[in-house]
Order: C-alpha cells, then sequence, then structure tokens
C-alpha cells in the first residue's frame, strides 16, 4: 500500500544511483478496474520529462529508482486513455457513487496486483487530509493515547465518478457510467452540487430517457439553468421524454424566447399537448394535472381491454385506473387494475365499471383537488372539461405536492440564493 | 421498443387537442428587468454588508477623529473594492466553485488550509465585531452585553436553522437604506463644509502620525475583507450565474460598490461635522457615535443610531459566518449548506456554532471597550487581507482556469497594483505600530 502524496518529491535514481529529480506525478491507463500506472513524470531541474512504467525498476515510499542509465524521453507519449494522478485527480471533486454524493479527493492509494502498481481507492477521509499537511503522524500518536479513531474512508476506484468534465472526457470506461446506473433522485442531487461546466457533461453523457428521469427529480430553478444551457434540440428531445405535466411545468418556468425556440423543436403532438396544459392557470387541476392515462371505450369487454393496455404499454404510474369514455370522450365510469382482471373475460366493461366517477373540474383550485383526492383515498382524480369530456389526471404525488409547499420537502443545498 | 407516453395517448383517446388557448406573455421589458434584478444581488448585498457593524463604527471613528481628511481612502478604497469585488465575481462566473476550492485545486491541501485559517481569523475578527455592534447598539438601552449577546446567538442561530436568513436579508438591507439616507439628512442639516469634503475627496492629505494610519487601515479593512472575496465568488456560483452574465455582474459589483462608499463617505461627512467641528474627537461609546444624527434626530439619535447599528450587525451575521463555512467545506469536500441535516453536515454546522458561540461569549467579558473591538477586527482584517488578494489574483490571470474571463493585462495590472498597495499598507501599519508600542 502506497499513498501517492508519500512519493510526491522523493528522489528518482538511475541505474547508477544518481539522482536525476523527483517524483512529479505519475499516469495510470484507465479502462480496467483498477488502472495500472503506465509511467512516470519526473521533475528535473528544468522541465518535466516523462518515462515509461518499464524502465522504473523499483518504487515506493522512497522514491523511485530507474533500471536505465540512459533516458531516451522523445519517445514517451501519453496516450489518450492515460491520466495524470497528480495534475487531474489530486484535490478534485469526485462523485462517490455508493454514498452518492460528491466529495474531494484527500489522496490517492496504490496497491501492488500481481506484482504491477495500480490505483485501486481514493482517500477522501481525515487521514488523508493530515496526512497531505504533514500532520497524519503526530495526530495517529494523539489519537491513540486519547483512544479515538483518526476517520479512514476509501472509495474504491471502482465506485468514482470524476466529473470534472476535464478527466470525464478522457475515454473512462464509457464516461459516467456509474453515474447512469444511480436512482434519477440520487442523479439530481448529485448535479445540484456541481459546477455548470461538470453538470453539462454529465448530461451530455445520459440518453434522452434517461435525462427526462433525472430532470424530473431536480427542483426547477436548477431545471430551467441547465436547460438553457442545452442546445435547443436536445431539450425539446428530453421534454418529449418527460411527463407532460413535468414538462409544462418547466416550460412554464422558461423565458419566452427559450420556450418558443424549444417548442418549436419538439415533436408536434407532444409540444401541442404542453402548450394545452401550459394554457391552465397554474394553481388549477388542469395546471397540475397529466394528459398520460389510460382510457377505454365503454363497449370492449374485460378480456379486449387487458389485450389493449398490454399493447398500450403504459407508464406505471397510471395503470391502475382505467377510465371509460363514451365515443365522444366523455368520462363514464372507472375501473380499477384489479376489477379488470377478476372480471370474467367476456364480461364488457361497462357492466363492472364503477358509474359516475368522482371527478374535478379542469378549473377546480389545486387545493380541492387534494381534498378530493385526500377524502376519496384516490391514486389519481380524473379531471374533465365542461363537457364532461376527459382531458387528465390529477395523480396522488402532484396532488400532495400542492398541499406540502416545497419548503418542507428536503432541498437540496443552496446556501446563498434563495430564487 | 419503448414508447412514450405521448404514444400511449395516441393510442388511447381519439379526439386530437382544441384550439390552443393562447400562452400568456410577459411583456419584454419586464422580462428583461426581472433577468436583470436575477443578476443584481450578489454585489449589492455584499456592497451593504461591508457596512456592517465594523464599517459604521470605524467611518464614524475616522470622521470624529480626521474631520474630513479621510475622504480620500473612501474614493480609493470604492476603487480598489470595485476591481477586487470583479475579479471575484469573474472567478465564480467562470468556474462555479469557492475561493477556498480554487485554491486547493490549482495549489492543494496545505496552502488551502493556509487560506482557510486565514480567513477564518480574519472573519472570526469580524463575527466578533457584529456582537460587539448588538451589545453596543442595545447598550445605548441599558441592556447587558451578557443578554444583547445571548439572545443575539439565539436569534442568529435560529435564522440560519430554518434557512431564512437569505429572504430576512433584504429587511437588514433596508434598515441599512434607511439609517444611510439618515446620515445624509443629518450631514446636510449641520450643514458641512462642502469644499473641504471635496478636497480631502480628490486629494490625499497624509499625515504621518501612526494612529492617521491606523485609521487608514481600519477604513480600508472595513471595505475590503477578505470574506468579501469569499462571499461574491460563492454567491454568484451559488446563484448558479454563467459566464454570459458577466456584464450585469459588473454593473452590480459597480453599484455595490459606488453605494457603499457613497454611504460610508456620508457617514464620515456627518461625524466630521457633527463630532469634528466641535472638538469631539474621540468616540469610546455608541452614544458618542449616536451624537452625528443629532442634527435630524434630535434627542431620538440614539434610538436611530441604535436601530441602524442593529440592522448592520444582523446582516453581517447573515453573510460571515455562512460564508467562511461554506468555503471552508467547499474546499475540504464536506457537506456545505443548511439544508443538510446537522447529523449530514458535522463540520459545516460545527462551524456556524463555533463562530456564533465564540463571538457571543467574547463580547460577553465584562469591562469590554466594544468600540476598540470593532476598530481592532477591521485592522486584522486589513492586514489579513493581503494574503488572499494574493491567491485571487493569481487566480484571476490563469487562462487555463477562466479561458476568455481571466484578466487581461490592464486589469491584471491594476488588481496587482491595488494588491501591492494593500501589502505596503499593512507594513507601513505594523512597522509604525512598532513605533507606538
Amino acid at each position: 500500500m502506497l499513498f501517492l502524496s508519500q512519493a510526491i518529491g522523493r528522489p528518482v535514481l538511475d541505474g547508477n544511483g544518481e539522482a536525476i529529480g523527483t517524483v512529479a506525478d505519475l499516469i495510470v491507463a484507465v479502462g480496467n478496474r483498477y488502472p495500472p500506472v503506465t509511467g512516470l513524470v519526473v521533475a528535473t531541474d528544468r522541465r518535466q520529462i516523462f518515462l515509461p512504467w518499464s524502465s522504473v525498476a523499483s518504487f515506493d515510499h522512497a522514491g523511485a529508482r530507474l533500471s536505465t542509465t540512459n533516458i531516451d524521453i522523445a519517445k514517451f507519449q501519453r496516450r489518450p486513455d492515460e491520466i495524470e494522478l497528480r495534475a487531474d485527480l489530486m484535490d478534485k471533486q469526485i462523485v462517490d457513487i455508493d454514498g452518492r454524493k460528491v466529495v474531494r479527493v484527500n489522496d490517492l492509494r496504490l496497491d501492488e496486483i500481481e506484482g504491477m502498481l495500480h490505483l485501486v481507492a481514493v482517500d477522501v477521509g481525515a487521514a488523508g487530509l493530515l496526512r497531505r499537511l504533514g500532520l497524519e503522524r503526530a495526530f495517529r500518536t494523539i489519537a491513540r493515547n486519547a483512544h479515538v479513531q483518526v476517520s479512514e474512508r476509501y472509495i474504491d476506484w471502482e465506485d468514482v465518478d470524476p466529473v470534472e468534465s476535464s478527466i470525464a472526457s478522457v475515454k473512462l470506461r464509457v464516461p459516467h457510467q456509474g453515474l447512469a446506473e444511480l436512482h434519477p433522485s440520487d442523479l439530481a442531487s448529485i448535479i445540484d452540487q456541481l459546477t455548470p461546466r461538470d453538470r453539462a457533461g454529465v448530461l451530455a453523457s445520459l440518453d434522452d430517457e434517461a435525462a427526462a428521469d433525472v430532470f424530473e427529480e431536480m427542483e426547477p430553478e436548477t431545471q430551467v439553468d441547465l436547460i438553457e444551457d442545452l442546445d435547443p434540440a436536445r431539450a425539446a428531445d428530453i421534454l418529449e421524454e418527460m411527463s407532460p405535466d413535468d414538462a409544462a411545468d418547466l416550460v412554464a418556468d422558461l423565458d419566452q424566447e427559450t420556450r418558443d425556440e424549444i417548442l418549436a423543436q419538439m415533436a408536434r403532438s407532444e409540444a401541442e399537448e404542453v402548450q394545452q396544459l401550459l394554457g391552465y392557470p397554474e394553481h388549477s387541476a388542469g395546471g397540475i394535472m397529466t394528459t398520460e392515462l389510460i382510457a377505454l371505450e365503454e363497449h370492449l369487454t374485460a378480456a379486449q381491454a387487458i389485450d389493449r393496455l398490454r399493447e398500450l404499454e403504459p407508464d406505471a404510474e397510471t395503470i391502475y385506473y382505467v377510465y371509460v369514455t363514451d365515443r365522444e370522450d366523455h368520462l363514464v365510469g372507472v375501473l380499477s387494475l384489479r376489477d379488470l382482471i377478476v372480471a370474467q373475460p367476456v364480461t364488457p366493461i361497462r357492466d363492472v365499471m364503477i358509474r359516475e366517477p368522482i371527478r374535478v373540474g379542469v378549473l377546480t383550485d389545486q387545493a380541492e383537488v387534494a381534498d378530493v383526492v385526500a377524502h376519496y383515498n384516490l391514486l389519481a382524480v380524473p379531471v374533465v372539461d365542461d363537457d364532461n369530456r376527459l382531458v387528465g389526471i390529477v395523480t396522488v404525488d402532484d396532488a400532495i405536492d400542492t398541499v406540502i409547499s416545497s419548503g418542507w420537502k428536503r432541498r437540496l443545498p443552496r446556501v446563498f440564493s434563495q430564487r | 421498443m419503448s414508447r412514450t407516453p405521448a404514444d400511449v395517448l395516441r393510442g388511447v383517446r381519439r379526439g386530437r387537442p382544441r384550439a390552443l388557448p393562447p400562452l400568456p406573455r410577459l411583456p419584454l421589458w419586464r422580462v428583461r428587468l426581472v433577468a436583470m434584478l436575477a443578476v443584481l444581488g450578489p454585489g449589492l448585498v455584499s456592497g451593504f454588508a461591508d457596512n456592517d457593524a465594523g464599517g459604521i463604527t470605524t467611518y464614524s471613528l475616522a470622521g470624529a477623529q480626521w474631520g474630513y481628511t479621510l475622504l480620500w481612502v473612501i474614493l480609493a478604497t470604492q476603487i480598489v473594492l470595485f476591481f477586487t469585488q470583479e475579479v471575484g465575481a469573474r472567478l465564480g462566473l467562470a468556474t462555479g466553485k469557492g475561493l477556498i476550492g480554487l485554491i486547493r485545486e490549482r495549489w492543494g491541501v496545505r496552502w488551502a488550509t493556509f487560506a482557510a485559517l486565514t480567513m477564518l481569523a480574519a472573519n472570526l475578527g469580524c463575527i466578533v465585531a457584529e456582537f460587539a455592534g448588538i451589545a453596543s447598539a442595545l447598550g445605548l438601552f441599558g441592556v447587558p452585553p451578557v443578554i444583547s449577546a445571548g439572545v443575539a446567538a439565539i436569534v442568529v442561530i435560529g435564522l440560519i436553522a430554518l434557512g431564512n436568513y437569505s429572504r430576512i436579508q433584504y429587511l437588514f438591507v433596508g434598515v441599512g437604506i434607511f439609517v444611510s439616507v439618515a446620515y445624509v439628512i443629518s450631514a446636510a442639516i449641520a450643514g458641512f463644509d462642502t469644499s473641504a469634503a471635496f478636497q480631502n475627496l480628490i486629494v490625499p492629505h497624509l499625515q504621518a502620525s501612526p494612529l492617521y494610519w491606523l485609521s487608514v487601515v481600519g477604513t480600508v479593512g472595513t471595505t475590503i475583507t477578505p470574506w468579501g472575496q469569499a462571499f461574491i465568488q460563492a454567491y454568484v456560483a451559488d446563484k448558479g450565474l454563467k459566464p454570459d452574465d458577466l456584464t450585469a455582474s459588473r454593473v452590480d459589483v459597480f453599484f455595490g460598490a459606488l453605494l457603499t462608499n457613497l454611504i460610508a463617505g456620508f457617514i464620515v461627512v456627518a461625524c466630521a461635522a457633527t463630532l469634528w467641528a466641535h472638538g469631539e474627537t474621540t468616540i469610546t461609546s455608541a452614544g458618542d457615535a449616536a451624537a452625528a444624527l443629532k442634527p435630524l434626530a434630535g434627542d431620538a439619535a440614539s434610538v436611530l443610531f441604535a436601530v441602524g447599528l442593529l440592522g448592520a450587525s444582523f446582516l453581517g451575521l447573515g453573510v460571515v459566518p455562512m460564508t467562511s463555512a461554506y468555503t471552508t467545506c467547499e474546499a475540504f469536500g464536506w457537506e456545505t449548506g443548511v439544508n443538510w441535516k446537522w447529523r449530514e453536515a458535522p463540520a459545516f454546522y460545527g462551524l456556524l456554532a463555533f463562530f456564533i458561540a465564540f463571538a457571543a461569549l467574547f463580547v460577553m467579558i465584562p469591562g469590554l471597550p466594544l468600540i476598540t473591538v470593532m476598530f481592532s477586527a477591521q485592522v486584522l482584517n486589513a492586514i489579513l487581507l493581503p494574503f488572499i488578494l494574493v491567491f485571487v489574483m493569481l487566480l484571476a490571470g490563469d487562462r487555463k482556469l477562466l479561458g476568455p474571463l481571466a484578466s487581461g493585462r490592464v486589469l491584471l495590472t491594476i488588481g496587482w497594483a491595488s494588491t501591492v498597495l494593500l501589502v505596503l499598507l499593512s507594513v507601513i501599519l505594523v512597522v509604525t505600530g512598532l513605533g507606538i508600542g
């Protein structure tokens, strides 16, 4: 076990034991689980020279000893998948994927694996900090006598995402692969802690669907910041993947110019849906509803209805209630998924549905919508227009959001500004 | 093949969306104004917070002791303040990171620790000064420091814990404006010497007296501060401002600096016209300083002064402890911000608690000369400032870090000239200080 900080500044001796300089940096090739060390950067009096690892005979706390005496610096070229540990990683911010937060690199831990030195972990604990300050030994002595622990925290290299765009753009495995596996909510919280430049890098690595999921979890102000920085075409792609109510909420927060630009790039049908939702007052049922719902015609049988659902592959959020309409879209009834499954296959759904379901008008105040949802214990309540045509649903989570103001929800770190 | 929600919808509903209602449109000027106001802020808040308890006291002392002769310092400070704040804003805009974080990424942990400790020492001084401000303001009504400092500590902790400080900030800014206007009117009623004021504003009247230089240093130190550098950068970054906002940020910083020093100038003038003109050149208590508002408020002067000092102290307390904790924790990779739970961000809350507890307890020391404490804190700030500014200027010229936002030759020259000037000032102080000793 060796820490990078212990080796930096140590003497480098050539094959004859002559000092030629000091250790300035180590180069590793990323792409493997634990990146192997492939090169050594030596600081000599005048300049920095790169040496391939093959010419290093030994390397430890005491410094490096080379196997050769003649150093040919012209041959060595830094390859695109290589990073310099000290210059690119030390002291930088990284994402601890396992702990789901942004931390700083205090030190880097190297270990010998099958005879080769590899980067295995990032030190983010107090021990690393003290070591860098040259206080580790003193503190350990004090801690031992006081019977307390010096906190040591390492993150396995596999659980690290170097978010800094400059490093991440080096061909890292797949950039930000680890991040993409996080829950969208965790990822949203991490993105909020990054600088604008790094945020853009992370977003660029996500596909539209994943990006949309993350957007739905973000605070409105972060959403707006990010969308404004994106190319309108990409922004439009992401908005198309978001659920229409969330997309509409986001679009509503944009300034007119950006809004027009993005809506123009969106597929016509999605843009129309968003615009339609935008037309409703913010605090009405129309303002918080989504147009994502399952509506089936009343003449279908239970078996046909289930076939239809299978064919549509609706999102999980909306599948528990199936709304029943007549030919003119008028809301005539509702079925739970359970009703549908336990019904005899040949029974027309109009015979098993609940007639005259609880509903709210598009202009109903959001507080009243929340009351209705709470009072009748609904997962969602249908929204109808003046002619009783089904136009959307308000799901229980959106209804609750209106009652429990966002101030009470756990919010992301934002220290000074309050917008 | 996955389906989009819209596909689902299209498959289910036959009716096409009906005619669309028109979008509510904001008139363009309003959009612009809103965009501008969203950017305005960091510089203004920072500028106002410069006129905190220590600021009001130091300016009062300067006016009472030296009359109009220190006005040139105010003008020079304003110019330097603009350029240093502008650099801070650019660092924040280009990197989105805090000051000490940048120092760490560029020079490593040791220098970052050095910068953090320097910053913390200076800021601790400022926070003590804010508590001293509260104690002397309430002291005018006979409240002993033990009670006023204790209550203030609880109020500040409460405001921070509830995360309401940034909203209530504007109340304190409002109080600041109100009291500033009172100083302007008071100066006008007292009938200040216009020609002397203008002449001293433009032409420096240097004196060899060490006490004179002590006042110069205090005045500079209360306006250009280590925390001010950290604050502007953190605020710009935290607000998510981008390089595109450069012009707006410069405007903001310019007006912040202008307003700060305009107010400072009027406090000096008001004190010169009332106290100094009548031979009352020493201020040993808040009551003495309040006399500068007598031409306007008469017997209510002390109430007015107390309100101003109280507002200024709380404004400072909303900014300085938070800035210190934020920049430090960011540099060391610790959780930062009041939206974390206490257990999740022990370093952040620990620092905040330490600052507030230390300052409150310090002020409770019996028989503490509060005015001297406030003034000394500003001198301490001035002495520590150059260390921070050297880092700032080195970063400002870094093209690799800032790209097009890096300082050009002109800005770099001005920046370094200001830094050298401030270093000289500290050296002069230390040298003459040794002379006094």
